[in-house]
């Protein structure tokens, strides 16, 4: 993951001048929720599949570590401890905490650029397995024949 | 538990529906055993691509080998719609886009929580699949919001198990993703790729295909095996079953009764199989 030098990422302070070093995608000029994402298939991935999705929709769930100033960006950790960058298109309006499961586009630069999100909550107590479910992941990536991310002609 | 013994397909097909919402469906203890009888009665563990995917002949869907009706989904609510008599919600599993999914609201039963769940919540639907000109959709007799978001993991977990240990009757289903000896090539192509954790070694493979012991299981099917009215008495299944004692047959005898697998006839001594097709 490219990030532009010389720019620290900080919770409370403004930083100044973060270069727009992102690359323009056609899903920033589409509102937030766009429905089309929404009826595709969006396989669920991590970041070491990352490369392999690039312009593709996909689900990432991580948890979430630094939110950008702007709040129209941040970064998740996977299950295995790797961190992906989150771009979305209208600054958050809540505090993100937690584990949040995100869909969108894979960027070039495996950027996920964010079209919706929802916090999976933990608040009954129980905590989210964030290795468990990348354990899961594998499993559902090694046996594609039994958890399709794609629809087949029905007979 | 619920079910006849690893020896046909489907040794774990009892064991799906491990919701917390606690479906005790009697229609679980009967496995799918397909001799040319069509029982609808399993419950399985789907993902929406596999609904929408799967072929129709008559009234039967078929996900690869898999027969389908009854049908579990994991998903995020996308959008609501709530009128007099039912409610529908589209549920989005990521495989797809979302599945339509109608629930009948019973107005005159006030037990009957017809509250609508708003668009974001995760649930687990339960129901039948339906295709109406051509249209899929599942009719749910449960729509249950997840009490704990591991369900996702565990859901996809499920999905996988299930339809691998269906569609490949003599492969030994084992424990959740662990490959018996009798794999296929496409197994090991898996086990390869990740090393992973969850394919770890299988170290007892003959053990716990069913629930039962090997000692269990070679009681069950002795038992299984006799036509006659009465059944098979405790000192038929001794002088069978050479190499096992008599208290260990007394043991195993009491244990597949209390679990309801057997049933004593003309006196304490005498047990049939509860699920004969005789």
């Amino acid at each position: 993951m490219h990030r532009p030098r010389g720019v620290t990422w900080r919770k409370t302070q403004v930083t100044q001048n973060f270069p727009r070093a992102v690359v323009s995608s056609p899903t920033k000029q589409r509102p937030a929720k766009m429905a089309g994402i929404l009826d595709v298939p969006k396989p669920r991935i991590n970041c070491s599949m990352l490369s392999q999705f690039i312009n593709r929709a996909v689900c990432f769930v991580g948890r979430v570590e630094k939110v950008h100033p702007t709040g129209k960006m941040f970064t998740v950790m996977d299950g295995e401890g790797n961190a992906a960058t989150v771009e979305l298109n209208e600054p958050l309006e809540e505090e993100l905490s937690g584990i949040v499961e995100i869909i969108g586009m894979v960027s070039n630069k495996g950027e996920i650029m964010a079209n919706t999100y929802n916090m999976l909550r933990e608040d009954k107590g129980v905590p989210f397995d964030l290795e468990l479910y990348n354990e899961a992941l594998k499993v559902i990536h090694d046996f594609p024949q039994h958890y399709p991310f794609q629809v087949t002609a029905s007979g | 538990m619920w079910n006849q013994g690893g020896y046909t397909e489907s040794g774990m097909v009892g064991g799906y529906t491990q919701s917390p919402g606690g479906f005790a469906s009697p229609a679980l203890s009967q496995g799918g055993e397909k001799k040319g009888r069509t029982r609808a009665t399993q419950i399985i563990p789907c993902t929406v691509s596999q609904l929408m995917s799967a072929s129709q002949a008559d009234e039967v869907f078929r996900v690869g080998d898999v027969e389908v009706t009854q049908v579990t989904i994991v998903g995020i609510i996308r959008s609501t719609d709530k009128s007099m008599t039912n409610i529908q919600y589209k549920v989005d599993d990521m495989t797809g886009a979302p599945m339509d999914v109608k629930q009948w609201v019973d107005t005159e039963d006030p037990s009957v929580d017809s509250t609508v769940l708003p668009p974001g919540t995760y649930v687990k639907v339960s129901g039948n699949l339906r295709s109406f000109q051509n249209h899929r959709s599942v009719v749910a007799f449960s729509v249950r919001p997840l009490a704990d978001m591991n369900e996702i993991t565990s859901h996809i977990l499920e999905v996988v198990q299930a339809h691998m240990a269906l569609c490949k009757p003599q492969t030994m289903p084992g424990n959740g993703g662990g490959m018996g000896a009798s794999s296929t090539s496409m197994v090991r192509q898996g086990l390869g790729i990740t090393g992973g954790s969850y394919a770890g070694a299988n170290e007892n493979p003959l053990m716990v295909i069913n629930g039962l012991s090997a000692n269990q299981n070679q009681v069950l099917s002795l038992i299984k095996g006799c036509p006659d009215q009465q059944g098979i008495s405790i000192q038929d299944l001794k002088q069978r079953l050479s190499g096992i004692s008599l208290a260990v047959i007394k043991q195993a005898v009491e244990f597949l009764s209390n679990e309801g697998h057997i049933f004593s006839t003309i006196d304490e001594d005498h047990y049939k199989s509860t699920d004969n097709d005789n």
